[in-house]
């Protein structure tokens, strides 16, 4: 059990660091660091990681029985597997100024739900390696 | 806002007895004149007054005017009136006037003739009186002017100008203002006062006297002046002969808002107009007269006032901002349910002798703020003797560098003023140093990408373009740096090997579409001049080269790749001649827009958005390397003009669509635009940037450029027939300055190589009340940037949202202005609306029923409607005015007996089946096509001299080229059409001509576009003057 713990914990972790790289390019580019080019491809580059990591991450819920962090995690898949449907999951790099606001807001929340759910496999971890002590 | 006003709340119990409170007042102006001009101008002593007389004054008068024999009226007004209309107050007054009402538009002669009888006591001053109407808009130098425009159209003189002009006019007014201040008194006994000012009223509206009484003003004023104006001069524009029901305006001094610059001080005077609607019970329909309701038929009238309070300004053909007072706070600007923003016209075309000055700093450099990066500018100050001067913008003191430096005059300004343009004129243009280039400055760059698949060939295509292309080689700007390119596609791509050396070009052809690679590392791309004879050479075969070709395919993605190898290291302008729907290899695209399921459902926008991203990724490259891309598209199939439009959208280009291409009647206008595109001044790889004061910023761009970042357009090729809108949003909650500057700043290469940068500097005010913000709004720049938002809008969303969404802005606007006056004066039962935006209800209608916004799968062919968007975004004001209210224009008269062909002789029509009589010749030009209208009943010689061709046969004239034949008729006609298209040189009207009755063509080229009819599934102009105000009414 604290092996699934572990393998989340940095699929999390990892997935984190995707999300806040993301950020960074937009804020970058918000205020005038780097062009909407590089902007674009830096983030779109990151895109397609993301969500495999998310979708493994979902799996190894979903296969090792945690059928509640699953459930956690699950709205973010969802809705990552609806934009890359639409093919609106890369962003464009002729509009990125207009959609400036809402890919961070986007990514903003994305990166809250990873929060509270590296709190919760964080505490999940601990009580499964507790558990194993007794 | 009218403090005056409330100084004699006394009075208004009074009201019905007139006679005694304010009888000695008005007695005195009439005895002793000179005395009575100061009181009107000052406006305190009469403010109470018109408040006494408003409502019920107006009805009786009202009914007198009914019964119009004279006689009654005069005893109206001496005794009975008074009882018998207070009580009924508004409504019954109101039955009585509006029934009568409706008839007019049969007789509106009877309503004018009415007064002069009555008024003949003042007949002599009358006389005197006409000229001096004219007058007033001249010598007038603030706002009130806007009156004067429209008091034309309106009929009704404007009061504004009365009151503020009472102190120059003549003796014979002051007779007249004798008589106006009685009204307020109520009504004296002395007979031909009386009279007098009764008069007028019969003639004016009830609408009129509603609105003035609220405006505690010059109402008095204005009614005699009506009368004098309708009695004597017939309105001098009153086309639709509507001179009844129809609006009035009011106005409104307030003493204390003047915005803060000096100048601006005489903006006091406010006014708003109604249109009166309340239906009356008893009348004949709906109480709107479909005449009187106000329509633009002088076209666009450029906001110059702001120029006379701001002479430091650019004009206004450059910059226009949705209102010229921006609002002091954030809950102001939610009150302001318009867009906030400006219009942006850098390269306008101007006329000869106002030219933009240009300057060369020298080694100075040009003179910056060291924050802000603004230009210096008419508003900067100098100071410390004039060795510091002090940014506008954000007010940081700079040092003026020595080779800059002037000594200041007393007054602090600096004595060489009047050579620097720069500190004298709000438009510059500055030479640019080597600081301002990344690369040395490119050379005007042609490159031409040419569909030769089967249906460009039959549609005969390639000799027009070889040939036009051949005519404007000499005449490419640039000489002789100038570099050319030719690139022909169907399922391979030619190049065209064009070396100097060479005496016949030589065509290399790519069959690998995945793989694109050039076949040669240069001489595709090949100087003019150098190339000159190869380049003619080819353009002599071209036309013959592909003839045969019966190539369906048309590999159009990787075309553009290549022609981006080609062009990429320089820049420069791509032309895109596309006559079918792309097919092969990266980029293609397929059949859509035929699912009719998919219209009124969630995924309709997406019909309209580029459906690969392959063409957006292509603009984003194009522009980064400063490529402009102009797309002709010619099919009479679906092309997928979103997905092609995107390149120009996003690279500062144009869509030119000619759908169903035909050599014989499209070649004009084909040859036309594409030689102005090739010929007219293009600045090269620019950028402009927008910079405005503190508190304030612009949010949103909408247009055809690529934002760089935030705030940076980039435009890798502009030209006089651009122009961009932008959304002005506020920073902080409340504005602590008294004045927002504005700075364009345009920096480009232009076709002679040098670098250069335009600027255009303006002011405008911040102002805390919302009523200056509608005193001060422009229509024409607020409904291009709606037209915008709602074309931006459908592309996310259906078109009856964006139609909707148009239409809750207006209501809400109206609403907000409404409750701005309605409290303190009654009101009901009209619609009221500032002066300022007394067009834009029509407008918003138009935008409604306008090809890229109009109903829904059946009403434009998609392509159409896509192309429509993508010019709409680039229409400069006064071409969006003009497309979105069509000039109609009968001119059979000219062609039969005419003396030339003149201004005067052919007014502008309402657009309405009403104008058009089938015993006359109409056209119809919205700048973009004309029509010419044949009536049934037209004299069959003239339409054969016009046409060439007996009509008898009813010939199909879809077909027809209307060409000079040589008879007189055709002639004439040639001329007015020639002279109708050098109006707008933007582009070629295309004429085509359809006969009453002929359908179906008739409908969908004239009657679907008469846009204050009723259509399918749209408003009239009448019942959408009543659903906006129905819901401007609801809270």
């Amino acid at each position: 059990m604290v092996f699934v713990w572990l393998a989340a914990f940095f699929l999390l972790i990892a997935l984190i660091v995707l999300v806040i790289y993301q950020l960074m390019c937009l804020a970058d580019l918000e205020f005038d660091y780097i062009n909407p080019y590089d902007s674009s491809s830096r983030i779109n580059k990151a895109v397609i990681p993301e969500f495999v990591l998310q979708g493994v991450l979902c799996l190894l819920f979903l296969l090792s029985g945690h059928w509640l962090m699953f459930l956690f995690c699950a709205p973010n898949l969802y809705y990552n597997v609806r934009l890359y449907q639409q093919r609106q999951h890369l962003v464009d790099v002729t509009e990125i100024f207009n959609q400036l606001n809402g890919e961070k807001k986007r990514r903003l929340l994305k990166l809250i739900n990873l929060v509270v759910l590296i709190f919760l496999c964080l505490f999940w971890m601990i009580w499964s390696v507790l558990e194993d002590d007794e | 806002m009218q403090p005056m006003g409330n100084d004699k709340p006394a009075n208004v119990p009074g009201r019905p007895v007139l006679p005694s409170p304010a009888a000695p007042r008005p007695s005195t102006p009439f005895i002793s004149s000179g005395p009575v001009v100061g009181l009107g101008t000052s406006g305190v002593p009469q403010t109470a007054a018109p408040f006494l007389s408003s409502g019920p004054i107006t009805g009786m008068q009202m009914s007198n005017y009914r019964s119009s024999p004279p006689p009654i009226r005069y005893n109206g007004p001496s005794s009975p009136p008074p009882p018998t209309s207070y009580p009924g107050q508004d409504a019954t007054t109101y039955q009585q006037t509006q029934a009568p009402r409706f008839p007019p538009p049969a007789q509106p002669g009877t309503p004018l003739r009415v007064p002069p009888p009555v008024g003949l006591p003042v007949t002599p001053p009358m006389g005197s009186l006409h000229p001096q109407l004219q007058i007033p808009s001249v010598p007038m130098g603030p706002p009130p002017q806007t009156a004067a425009q429209s008091s034309s159209r309106s009929y009704m003189p404007p009061p504004v100008s009365e009151s503020s002009f009472s102190a120059p006019r003549p003796p014979p007014q002051p007779s007249l203002h004798g008589y106006s201040n009685m009204l307020p008194g109520g009504n004296m006994p002395p007979s031909p006062a009386e009279t007098q000012f009764l008069a007028p009223r019969s003639v004016s509206q009830p609408a009129s006297q509603q609105a003035f009484p609220a405006f505690h003003v010059p109402p008095v004023h204005a009614s005699p002046y009506h009368v004098h104006q309708g009695g004597v001069v017939p309105p001098p524009l009153p086309p639709l002969g509507g001179p009844l029901g129809y609006n009035s305006r009011g106005q409104m001094q307030y003493p204390s808002t003047g915005p803060p610059m000096g100048g601006n001080l005489q903006g006091l005077v406010e006014e708003f107009q109604s249109l009166s609607v309340g239906s009356a019970p008893g009348s004949l329909d709906h109480g709107v007269d479909a005449k009187s309701l106000p329509r633009p038929l002088n076209g666009d009238e450029e906001p110059i006032k702001i120029q006379e309070t701001y002479p430091l300004n650019c004009h206004p053909r450059f910059f226009r901002l949705t209102t010229h007072a921006i609002p002091s706070s954030q809950s102001l600007l939610a009150r302001w349910h318009l867009p906030l923003g400006a219009v942006v016209h850098p390269l306008a075309e101007v006329p000869d002798g106002e030219e933009v000055p240009i300057v060369n700093f020298g080694p100075a450099g040009v003179i910056r703020c060291r924050r802000c990066r603004t230009y210096v500018n008419p508003y900067v100050t100098f100071m410390d003797a004039g060795r510091k001067w002090r940014c506008n913008l954000c007010s940081l003191l700079n040092d003026v560098p020595g080779e800059y430096y002037c000594a200041l005059d007393a007054s602090g300004r600096r004595c060489d003023i009047d050579q620097r343009p720069e500190l004298s004129k709000g438009s510059v243009e500055f030479v640019a140093p080597t600081e301002y280039m990344v690369r040395p400055p490119m050379p005007p760059l042609y490159f031409f990408l040419i569909d030769v698949s089967i249906s460009a060939v039959r549609c005969g295509l390639f000799e027009i373009v070889a040939k036009t292309i051949k005519s404007c080689l000499d005449e490419l700007p640039g000489f002789p740096r100038t570099q050319i390119g030719f690139l022909t596609f169907d399922s391979t791509l030619h190049f065209h090997n064009l070396k100097s050396s060479l005496t016949q070009p030589q065509m290399l052809v790519v069959a690998d579409l995945d793989d694109i690679f050039l076949p040669l590392p240069d001489d595709l791309l090949v100087n003019l001049s150098d190339s000159r004879h190869v380049v003619d050479a080819l353009l002599d075969i071209l036309p013959s080269m592909f003839q045969d070709n019966a190539n369906v395919e048309s590999a159009l993605g990787p075309a553009l790749k290549a022609a981006f190898m080609v062009m990429s290291q320089l820049g420069g302008k791509l032309l895109v001649f596309q006559s079918t729907l792309p097919s092969l290899g990266v980029g293609r695209l397929r059949l859509r827009g035929d699912d009719l399921r998919i219209y009124g459902t969630d995924k309709e926008h997406t019909l309209r958005v580029p459906e690969d991203p392959f063409y957006k990724q292509m603009a984003a490259e194009f522009t980064k390397n400063q490529i402009s891309v102009d797309i002709y598209a010619f099919s009479e199939k679906y092309t997928d003009i979103a997905s092609l439009g995107s390149l120009a959208k996003y690279t500062g280009g144009q869509v030119y669509h000619l759908p169903s291409f035909q050599a014989a009647t499209h070649q004009e206008k084909l040859r036309y635009e594409l030689a102005r595109d090739l010929t007219r001044e293009t600045a090269w790889e620019s950028v402009m940037r927008i910079r405005c004061g503190k508190g304030v910023r612009f949010s949103t761009y909408h247009g055809h450029f690529m934002l760089r970042s935030t705030d940076l357009l980039a435009l890798p090729a502009v030209d006089c027939d651009k122009a961009f809108a932008m959304q002005l949003s506020l920073e902080d909650t409340l504005m602590t300055t008294q004045i927002v500057y504005f700075q364009v700043a345009l920096l480009y290469t232009s076709s002679s190589g040098e670098r250069r940068i335009r600027v255009h500097t303006a002011a405008a005010p911040v102002v805390a009340d919302l009523g200056e913000m509608y005193h001060q709004a422009d229509t024409g720049a607020i409904i291009s940037l709606l037209s915008r938002l709602a074309i931006e809008n459908t592309q996310s969303h259906k078109l009856e949202d964006a139609r909707q969404l148009m239409q809750l802005k207006l209501v809400k606007s109206l609403k907000e202005y409404r409750n701005l006056y309605v409290m303190q004066h009654r009101l009901g039962g009209r619609l009221i609306f500032p002066e300022s935006l007394k067009f834009l209800p029509l407008y918003v209608l138009s935008l409604c029923k306008s090809v890229a916004l109009r109903g829904g799968y059946a009403d434009a062919p998609l392509d159409e409607r896509c192309a429509a968007g993508y010019n709409m975004m680039i229409l400069p004001i006064r071409r969006m005015l003009k497309l979105l209210y069509p000039g109609l224009y009968k001119i059979d008269e000219n062609l039969i007996k005419g003396p030339e062909y003149s201004e005067k002789s052919s007014k502008q029509l309402a657009l309405s089946a009403q104008s058009l009589d089938p015993r006359a010749l109409y056209i119809y030009d919205d700048g973009f096509s004309f029509i010419i209208w044949l009536g049934r009943m037209l004299s069959p010689d003239l339409v054969n001299g016009i046409l060439g061709l007996d009509v008898s046969g009813f010939p199909d004239l879809s077909k027809l080229a209307l060409l000079e034949h040589d008879n007189e008729y055709s002639r004439k006609l040639m001329r007015i059409l020639k002279r109708l298209r050098e109006k707008d040189p933007s582009c070629f009207q295309l004429c085509r001509v359809v006969r009453q009755g002929e359908q179906p063509r008739e409908g969908s080229l004239l009657l679907s576009n008469l846009i204050e009819d009723q259509t399918a599934g749209t408003s009239s102009y009448v019942d959408w003057i009543l659903q906006v105000y129905r819901q401007s009414q609801s809270s």
